[in-house]
């Protein structure tokens, strides 16, 4: 098997602040993966340092290459569609995509348009919550990358949309391709995933095989996520 | 298909195809959906699907031909095997917790046809 992220002894410090520390992962190819964490516990510094928007100390492999430059040409990250103004429509944002990355694949997009039920003549500011993690999931899949950041897809989204999102994923993801997702819950989508791993006190706290979990503590997810929290309690507010 | 989140999912995938198989949802020598269609189906994900399948195919319940897919067997003494296998299993466990409450072999027995009688009244 063979790896597609190699962190080695990764920090990130904003306005002095350590926001994370020490960070080693190494996550192997075709795999899904929760990363879990409170809110503010780093998770989408975590996903910025990978795709190099945010620079920290240590190194951070892609797909074996070290530098930070190339890495957004292996992994596919949409955060929060910021950069587009307001009054963008949905099929314009496609159309940036479209030129920007040659690895965006159309069909797929239309395909997931479709299945997902978006309306891509809808401005940005006309999406409800559940449409532009929607329209987000569709962009981030579209193209065909190495690796597949998704943050918090399911915040505040309702149960039916949740399902789609999920059934999409499991869809479009390909084989060979690895997908991380961020989350604070973890139940809703803890059947679908190989491994959790997560972070606390200002690191990667744990790393584990989801079924081992099940298998060797009789655990659920949840339980084992919030049984860390507990343990530890040194600094819970 | 709801998921007992405590219990590894490979585990409860192969349980599933096991009933399918015993109550003849599946029959021998039927195609099995295409890994990644099981996967969105059971709203899984594709490897658990895959670990699933694999060990059925180890244990002889499943064969996969190549480039074709993968098929219940159609060697019935196999299924049989299983349908015992997963009674003893079930039994295993019954009487273990009965024995661990200081039953002897003539109460089990007893206490599993007072049981059962009870059951039938219920029934009726």
């Amino acid at each position: 098997m063979t790896n597609v992220l190699a962190i080695n002894q990764v920090g990130y410090k904003h306005n002095f602040k350590t926001i994370l520390h020490d960070v080693d992962l190494t996550l192997e190819t075709g795999k899904i993966i929760g990363l879990l964490g409170e809110n503010g516990a780093g998770k989408t510094t975590l996903m910025r340092l990978i795709t190099g928007s945010a620079k920290g100390s240590g190194t951070i492999a892609v797909c074996g290459d070290t530098s930070t430059a190339h890495h957004k040409s292996h992994v596919s990250f949409t955060e929060q569609l910021r950069g587009f103004a307001a009054s963008t429509r949905v099929d314009r944002v496609a159309d940036f995509y479209r030129t920007v990355y040659p690895d965006f694949n159309g069909a797929r997009f239309e395909e997931m348009v479709t299945f997902l039920q978006i309306d891509t003549s809808l401005k940005l500011t006309a999406l409800s919550k559940g449409m532009k993690e929607k329209v987000i999931i569709a962009l981030t899949l579209a193209r065909q990358v190495n690796l597949y950041l998704l943050d918090e897809p399911f915040s505040g989204i309702d149960s039916m949309s949740r399902k789609r999102i999920i059934s999409s994923i499991l869809k479009w993801k390909p084989a060979d391709a690895t997908m991380v997702i961020s989350d604070h819950y973890v139940s809703e989508i803890a059947p679908i995933l190989d491994e959790v791993v997560i972070v606390k006190d200002q690191t990667v706290y744990a790393h584990k095989e989801s079924d081992a979990i099940r298998e060797e503590f009789g655990l659920s997810i949840e339980d084992y996520y919030e049984s860390l929290y507990t343990e530890g309690g040194t600094d819970r507010d | 298909m709801q998921f007992d989140d405590k219990v590894p999912i490979y585990y409860q995938i192969k349980n599933h195809l096991y009933h399918e198989m015993m109550t003849g949802q599946l029959v021998p020598g039927e195609k099995l959906p295409a890994v990644r269609q099981l996967a969105v189906d059971l709203t899984v994900n594709v490897n658990t699907v895959q670990r699933a399948l694999g060990e059925m195919i180890t244990e002889g319940i499943i064969t996969s031909q190549r480039g074709k897919g993968n098929f219940v067997t159609t060697e019935t003494p196999r299924i049989t095997q299983l349908k015992e296998h997963l009674i003893m299993e079930q039994l295993e466990r019954a009487y273990e917790q009965l024995h661990a409450l200081n039953l002897s072999d003539d109460e089990i027995i007893a206490s599993l046809k007072q049981y059962i009688a009870q059951r039938g009244q219920q029934d009726d």
